[in-house]
């Protein structure tokens, strides 16, 4: 997999297409918004999407983990979809975790889908500073650089007639927001005002993720 | 006369009305009757202006008066649109209300009032005139079988219309529940002249199956538009006519132009009011425009207060307009059947026959549409096919059964099997479809505590709702009409109908467009409202529209093939058409009836493969999808292709020399599954099919996503769901409707089991004059989606570099 290099806050950064972002300097491993247990919180309703969003998402993270064996794991936020999703993490499941968090430290900041719940081995915090960056799921006034997550950024790129949508990782100069590691995650227009309130509408940079690649526009 | 003696219509209620107007039974009218009488299921085919309608309730009318003051639903009458109900109501009216028959009647479709609903479970009508649609949220109400069990009668009307798709098989299950609840039910089929009346009695019949038919001795008069003009090689707007079309309308009172598109349709519009020198009353009719503008045509075309109506298949069927005169099809006919009745639409009187101009937009089409008028001549018509009926709508019958009350699934199988369409519908399918409606039928059993639908303990067949609130969620969701994500358009304040969202997502703020026959400026998308105002400019995109395309019937592409081989009758076709068709044999060849030309010549720089097989778009758009794999493996280096309905051209950098090894039954079977894998034929269907059985929610009113939203969420279940259980139900029931629909699986495989041994293969030194149409097509990318994602951002990515490395240097 190739990576898109980014630099944010002084630092240098690797966006995979996988939407992980490696913090190479720190051997630190970033994901955001991976709302484990999507599909059974939506069965609750009785829209019963595939049961297997669980499997992959955490597949989806051991690759990584095998691939690093990062000194830290921050997951900026949703880790959980809700206090159902836990019934979606089989034993299994629990033992793969606690295997990979004995060389992995898993930092898990909370977000508004899962700040009331607890999994075991987990450390929990609202925010968490390295250096001059602030890890956080929303951002808040602060002076710091700020990486987080919620709000699921995608991009409309029209060229040549031909309009897509894609996932992207975006930033201004002091805030830098992931996209959802997740796999039934739907996402939010880059231009919508919940994300223009917070990063404006000028000096992005919009890396939008594609299939084996990650691009720069 | 002595038929009149026996005629035992001559008793009916109806009788002294008929007398009033000075009219007389039809024999098909009588036939029908005695059918019926002696208890047959019977299907009447019969055109336009043979008294149809009154066909269908003849029975149930005397039999209303004979049972005097009959309480309760008493006769349903199916109609496949809102529009055409209300007619009936209409003309229901006139005779009841003045022979003062104590006969009670409604009607009941989506545009009812709630309040109206609820009066009629109280007091129902004798009469119900209603849709597919609210037919089966009537089946799905608790106290449904108390409303509908002493049904006698159901007329099914313009029962052509709905043999072939969704809404046929949804019906079907319907009318099978209707015979459970009442036994004795007898049912009238009502259709136009068709070619294959067996299957539609198949379809429909069960008791003692009876036909009726009534012929038509008057044939249409139907020619083509004689143009001083060129007739374009390709092209579908017809701009080269548009002064005779123009002289043409002034000929007659009233005119309606047919044509195929909603695109067509605005421009010919727009066309036709450029050159409006003597303010002539022109209007346009398509399905996307707001209903009120709709409805507000409609009248003024009854009223007689327009000279001219451009329209698509809005108004195909309906009401009868008096003045009408003359129709005018622009652009291929695509089918004998739909012309037949495009054309009848000018018809009032039996004994005079309709009048139509055909025009042609380009070459092929003036084939076409030459073809077309020999075959009405013999009475050749289509066929019309029927389909095994597809999984998603029975799993929405699951539901709506559940929502009627607990069931017992063996009952249940029983009863879908009826329905023809599921004949052969195997008991683990349907229990595949149990467990889908149940919790997603998943094999990872992880739902368990949140079921929609349950078995009870003490009876494992019996299944029940967990919970009556389901029962709005399955209302919400009734009906097999999956529309594309569409946006309104407004004008100030003013609503002006519907527009695809995927359009609009490739406008910017300024680009114009034509729609509701305006050209208007794009000035803002909120809230799912597309903002327009005038636009002063007269240049505009048009609307394009995916729905437009017609597939074109194998009766009438047999028909062009064998046309296009009868060189004895070029000299009767205009100067231009002949030379054309003389040029191409001089230089490449005429292929007869049943042989498929190839050609094959150079063309700047490029190699190039014309195969002309006449089966249509949807069996060429396959074809050629499947002859890049082909042309891949034998490492020509294929570059694309583009589909048309006679032809299809590939292009490529190497010469194609074994293209009789490619072309064969092989082909299909090898590249098939690859090919729908990778394009986003099946992802597109399974949207509908997971809408359809109740997977995912429609938009809903008031609590609306975006159609992007609803399709992105279909398209990551897709995903997920093809990865981990590639087997599940819904999965193969999108493959299905993909061969079934999108990709004409049955036609390509019959042309492809006998080609090989009738390919004609023509090496040219260039292009020869048949394949000049087809090579004018060639105007778009042909990548799977995928692809052009990808091809897409990686563009951009090296413009913006170029750019950044300009700046950098400058």
């Amino acid at each position: 997999m190739y990576y898109q290099l980014i630099n944010f806050g002084n630092e240098e950064f690797h966006a995979y297409p996988d939407k992980s972002l490696y913090w190479k300097r720190l051997n630190t491993l970033i994901v955001s918004d991976l709302h484990i247990g999507k599909s059974i919180s939506y069965a609750k309703n009785k829209q019963f999407l595939p049961p297997y969003d669980t499997k992959e998402i955490l597949n989806k993270i051991f690759v990584s983990l095998d691939k690093f064996k990062p000194s830290n794991l921050i997951i900026v936020g949703d880790l959980l979809h809700d206090v159902l999703s836990t019934l979606s993490l089989k034993d299994q499941d629990h033992k793969n975790l606690s295997q990979y968090m004995k060389n992995t430290d898993f930092i898990w900041i909370k977000g508004n889908h899962d700040k009331n719940i607890q999994i075991e081995g987990f450390k929990n915090f609202t925010n968490y500073k390295i250096d001059k960056l602030l890890f956080t799921h929303i951002p808040i006034e602060t002076s710091l650089f700020q990486i987080c997550g919620h709000y699921h950024p995608k991009v409309k790129i029209s060229h040549r007639g031909k309009t897509i949508f894609k996932t992207c990782f975006i930033h201004n100069e002091k805030i830098f927001i992931l996209p959802s590691f997740g796999i039934l995650t739907g996402g939010l227009d880059i231009h919508s005002k919940q994300i223009s309130d917070v990063l404006g509408k000028n000096n992005l940079n919009i890396y939008p993720v594609g299939q084996d690649k990650v691009y720069k526009l | 006369m002595n038929i009149n003696k026996s005629n035992p219509l001559l008793l009916h209620p109806l009788n002294k009305w008929m007398k009033k107007k000075k009219w007389s039974w039809f024999p098909h009218q009588i036939e029908t009757f005695q059918h019926v009488q002696s208890g047959s299921d019977v299907v009447v085919f019969a055109p336009t202006g043979a008294g149809k309608t009154l066909t269908g309730f003849i029975n149930p009318i005397d039999n209303l008066i004979k049972l005097k003051n009959f309480k309760g639903l008493h006769t349903l009458y199916i109609s496949p649109l809102k529009s055409l109900a209300n007619d009936i109501v209409r003309n229901l009216e006139k005779p009841i209300k003045e022979l003062d028959l104590n006969i009670s009647f409604q009607v009941r479709t989506g545009d009812t009032t709630p309040y109206k609903k609820q009066k009629q479970k109280q007091k129902p009508p004798n009469i119900l005139i209603t849709t597919p649609e609210s037919l089966a949220l009537l089946n799905s109400y608790e106290n449904a079988k108390e409303f509908l069990q002493n049904l006698k009668y159901i007329i099914i009307d313009e029962i052509h219309t709905f043999l072939d798709n969704k809404r046929a098989d949804l019906l079907s299950l319907n009318i099978e529940r209707l015979q459970t609840y009442s036994p004795n039910l007898q049912r009238i089929g009502l259709s136009a002249t068709l070619k294959n009346k067996q299957d539609a009695k198949k379809w429909l019949c069960r008791k003692k199956p009876k036909i009726v038919s009534y012929q038509n001795s008057v044939l249409p008069k139907i020619k083509i538009l004689e143009s001083k003009e060129r007739i374009p090689w390709s092209g579908h707007m017809a701009t080269y006519s548009i002064n005779e079309i123009y002289k043409e309308i002034m000929k007659s009172k009233l005119t309606i132009i047919f044509v195929n598109t909603r695109a067509q349709a605005e421009y010919m519009f727009k066309n036709l009011w450029l050159i409006n020198k003597k303010k002539l009353k022109i209007a346009v009719h398509h399905g996307s425009l707001e209903k009120n503008l709709r409805l507000k045509v409609e009248n003024n075309l009854s009223k007689g207060l327009v000279d001219c109506v451009v329209a698509t298949s809005s108004l195909e069927l309906g009401l009868d307009y008096g003045d009408l005169e003359k129709i005018i099809q622009v652009g291929a006919p695509k089918g004998i059947n739909r012309l037949l009745q495009r054309v009848g639409r000018s018809n009032h009187n039996l004994n005079t026959p309709s009048k139509a101009i055909l025009v042609p937009t380009n070459r092929f089409e003036f084939i076409e549409a030459k073809a077309a008028i020999e075959e009405i001549k013999k009475n050749n018509l289509d066929k019309i096919d029927l389909k095994k009926g597809s999984f998603d709508v029975v799993a929405q019958h699951i539901f709506a059964t559940a929502c009627a009350g607990q069931f017992d699934i063996n009952d249940l199988y029983k009863e879908i099997i009826k329905a023809y369409p599921y004949k052969k519908l195997k008991l683990n399918e349907f229990k595949q479809l149990i467990n889908l409606i149940q919790d997603g039928g998943y094999v990872l059993k992880n739902y368990d505590q949140f079921k929609r639908i349950f078995q009870l303990r003490e009876n494992k067949n019996i299944y029940k709702l967990v919970n009556r609130r389901e029962t709005r969620k399955y209302r919400m969701n009734v009906g097999t009409i999956i529309e594309n994500p569409m946006l309104k358009i407004k004008l100030g304040t003013k609503t002006l109908g519907n527009i695809e969202e995927v359009f609009i997502q490739n406008l910017s703020q300024g680009d114009s467009f034509i729609f509701a026959g305006q050209v208007l400026e794009f000035q803002s998308m909120k809230n799912n409202l597309v903002q327009v105002k005038r636009s002063k400019s007269l240049i505009s995109k048009i609307p394009s529209y995916s729905g437009g395309r017609m597939p074109l019937s194998t009766n009438l592409a047999n028909s062009v093939r064998a046309l296009l081989a009868k060189s004895n009758m070029w000299d009767l076709y205009p100067e231009q058409i002949t030379e054309w068709l003389k040029r191409q044999k001089n230089i490449s060849k005429i292929p007869k009836k049943d042989e498929y030309l190839v050609e094959q010549f150079p063309r700047k720089k490029n190699f190039y493969t014309v195969i002309y097989t006449f089966a249509g778009w949807h069996a060429n758009q396959t074809l050629g999808f499947l002859l890049l794999r082909g042309f891949k493996e034998f490492n020509y280096k294929p570059l694309g292709f583009v589909a048309s309905d006679y032809a299809i051209v590939l292009w490529s950098i190497k010469e194609v020399k074994e293209i009789k090894t490619i072309l064969n039954l092989g082909l299909l079977d090898k590249h098939l599954d690859n090919y729908l894998e990778e394009t986003s034929i099946v992802k597109r269907l399974f949207r509908d099919n997971a809408i359809i059985s109740c997977l995912i929610e429609r938009r809903l009113p008031g609590m609306e996503k975006t159609g992007k939203q609803v399709l992105f969420s279909s398209d990551l279940i897709y995903t997920v769901l093809k990865k981990n259980e590639p087997d599940h139900i819904l999965l193969k029931s999108s493959y299905e409707d993909a061969k079934k629909n999108m990709i004409d699986y049955d036609r390509l495989r019959e042309i492809l089991k006998k080609i090989d041994k009738k390919i004609i293969l023509k090496k040219l030194t260039s292009i020869s004059p048949l394949a000049v149409p087809i090579i004018l097509e060639i105007n778009r990318e042909n990548l799977s989606k995928k692809e052009t994602d990808e091809y897409i951002l990686e563009d951009l990515e090296n413009e913006i570099l170029k750019e950044a490395n300009v700046l950098s240097i400058n």
